[in-house]
């Protein structure tokens, strides 16, 4: 049975994931990646339809806009550092609001955080705002013997069937 | 009178258009004209043969699919019998969105509005208290409205509004043969590898045909990230070794392909070894079996808004070799400067289970709205929109330079032994691939209602 997190685990992780957001929109994502990722990292943006109540929530089973693991991640960290990755070159302007933050102390030592999220990005002289809303479910586990918090499952819900940015090329 | 009024403008773009065209000009202000595009929505999308859904999407009974024809929405539903349909997503009674799921199973379709309801043929089977309200009309001229016409080849659904359009296989006429030896490589053909990824770009959807007709020589620039991390296993200058194709009036490709059989580079576009093992001439020539084998990437465009990829990829190389991405993509307009990537990555049918997962993910990172080749692709794209939508370019008479591979521009060179049907140039050094995409354009664009521009080339 999985347990409220008591006040120092919610503190600690409402910390792990405010500094998480701060090196994403600072744009130090390597560090992101080395320091706060698993090794064995599941990583995914399910892609959703509009579907019949009855039918659910609409994520359809298997496919997905980002479905990522450590090695791919990498790339695309490796890719934004080359002097051609246009998409990010002038970079995007992230800045990501995580709120409603829900700690759940797991019987397997896991620990399950569930988080909304707004993106605002901007680019270049833009002055309409991409904005995607979602919630996260994400899985963190305490690894290097216990020392450290890492990202072990990441799994982002978007409000949005079509979605209304250009690319995928930041970090959720 | 001697101002040049809105209407007139898209004229004298199209003029501008068909005057420029010899030379391998095209007027900037193309990609973002609004009447130009009120036009395109009329004269290109209610007529041309559009793509709507794959078969395997709608397989069983009942099963259907909200597609859209230009930025109008329409059911393509599988009914009761087996058989296909295209309705128009209106009520008769009061023009009421009767279907309101992307995807799903039904028997029936219901207007939320009255209630009136149609089967999956479309045809009106009832309304509430019937006998009070209708009764003695005619419900069998009250069905749903469905496209003029619908047909698939290789699985891949098509529609047109225009009953004087011209046969599905009339209208792809040369470009069937290069259909054929992607989809048709063996007796299993390919089916979707789930539902289809949608984004939104503000640009023009004239920018995604352009370009999937065989822009080759942008991988260089735009694309150099690709060979730094290892994504895709032609170096870029062998890369542009291969065809150019116009296949028939409208409709393009391009294949970077080995000049011999001896190149140990992928074959048949990546795909595994032991799914090639079954690619045969069961449905296909040995010549489009020849063709396929040689070609580590086919891009091309079905015109007016359906493209095609195929070609060996990886979204982590240090991990895992390359291997063959098979997307299918529609450029949905939603008005001058907005339109909708609608992606579809298909494998064969008797890939297995880890080979298609394989081929997904590959393609998820690489071509699609987060993988490293394509989210570089739409930042280009924005702003051949912003220019097309200026007032400089019209001011200026900006046009666009399509002179690349014309004669006397750079090495490309007609090739007169080529197996396959069009006007096929050696190196992909060339651009005549979008001029035939923008020549059917103005063609189309110009036609009087009921009027079909030439469907084949003259013989020269």
């Amino acid at each position: 049975m999985s347990t409220a997190a008591d006040p120092q685990l919610q503190a600690e992780v409402t910390e792990w994931l405010f500094r998480e957001a701060e090196l994403l929109d600072d744009g130090f994502e390597r560090k992101w990646l080395e320091e706060m990722v698993s090794r064995d990292i599941v990583y995914q943006l399910p892609l959703r339809q509009t579907v019949e109540r009855a039918r659910g929530a609409g994520w359809v089973e298997g496919t997905y806009h980002l479905d990522e693991r450590y090695g791919s991640l990498n790339t695309r960290v490796a890719r934004n550092e080359t002097a051609y990755a246009w998409a990010e070159d002038p970079p995007s302007r992230i800045r990501h609001f995580v709120t409603n933050i829900r700690v759940t102390a797991r019987p397997d030592g896991l620990i399950g955080v569930r988080s909304n999220l707004l993106i605002y990005r901007t680019r270049q002289d833009a002055v309409t705002p991409q904005i995607l809303s979602g919630e996260r479910h994400d899985t963190l586990r305490r690894e290097d013997e216990g020392r450290v918090l890492r990202l072990l499952e990441r799994r982002v819900l978007l409000d949005l069937t079509a979605i209304g940015t250009h690319n995928l090329s930041i970090f959720f | 009178m001697t101002e040049t009024t809105s209407a007139s403008r898209a004229d004298k773009i199209l003029a501008d258009l068909a005057e420029g065209l010899p030379k391998g000009e095209i007027p900037a202000t193309l990609y973002g004209n609004r009447e130009l595009y009120e036009r395109e929505r009329r004269n290109i999308f209610a007529r041309c043969w559009v793509y709507l859904a794959h078969e395997s999407e709608i397989a069983a009974k009942g099963d259907y699919v909200l597609r859209k024809i230009g930025e109008d929405y329409f059911i393509v539903v599988r009914d009761e019998d087996g058989g296909v349909h295209v309705h128009f997503d209106a009520c008769r009674h009061r023009g009421v969105q009767i279907c309101r799921a992307d995807s799903g199973n039904t028997s029936h379709f219901r207007c939320p509005y009255h209630g009136w309801t149609y089967d999956t043929k479309g045809n009106l089977v009832g309304a509430p208290l019937w006998k009070n309200a209708f009764g003695g009309m005619d419900k069998g001229a009250n069905g749903l409205a469905g496209a003029a016409r619908v047909d698939s080849f290789h699985g891949l659904i098509f529609a047109t509004l225009d009953p004087t359009a011209p046969s599905l296989r009339d209208y792809l006429g040369g470009m069937a043969w290069y259909l054929d030896l992607l989809f048709g490589l063996n007796e299993h053909g390919v089916e979707v590898l789930g539902a289809p990824q949608r984004f939104v770009i503000d640009a023009n959807w004239k920018s995604g045909a352009d370009n999937f007709s065989g822009d080759d020589y942008h991988l260089g620039t735009l694309h150099k990230s690709v060979w730094e991390i290892g994504a895709f296993p032609v170096p870029f200058a062998a890369n542009m070794m291969g065809y150019h194709i116009q296949a028939s009036p409208g409709h393009s490709l391009s294949f970077s392909m080995a000049p011999n059989d001896d190149e140990p580079g992928p074959k048949f576009f990546g795909f595994p070894e032991r799914l090639t093992d079954t690619f045969d001439t069961q449905r296909i020539s040995a010549h489009q079996l020849d063709a396929a084998r040689r070609s580590r990437v086919l891009v091309g465009n079905v015109f007016p808004n359906f493209s095609i990829l195929a070609l060996p990829m990886t979204e982590d190389g240090a991990n895992f070799p390359p291997t063959a991405v098979l997307t299918i993509r529609v450029w949905q307009p939603l008005g001058e400067n907005k339109f909708e990537v609608w992606n579809w990555f298909c494998g064969y049918k008797n890939m297995t289970p880890a080979e298609k997962d394989r081929s997904y993910r590959a393609g998820l990172g690489t071509f699609s709205m987060g993988g490293a080749f394509e989210m570089d692709d739409t930042e280009p794209w924005i702003t051949v929109g912003r220019t097309g939508r200026s007032a400089a370019a019209e001011a200026l008479d900006f046009r666009l330079n399509y002179q690349m591979g014309m004669p006397g521009i750079g090495i490309s060179h007609p090739v007169k032994d080529w197996p396959g049907p069009g006007i096929v140039y050696w190196t992909r050094y060339e651009e005549g691939v979008q001029r035939n995409l923008f020549r059917f354009y103005h063609d189309m664009m110009t036609a009087a209602p009921g009027q079909w521009p030439a469907l084949g080339f003259e013989e020269s």
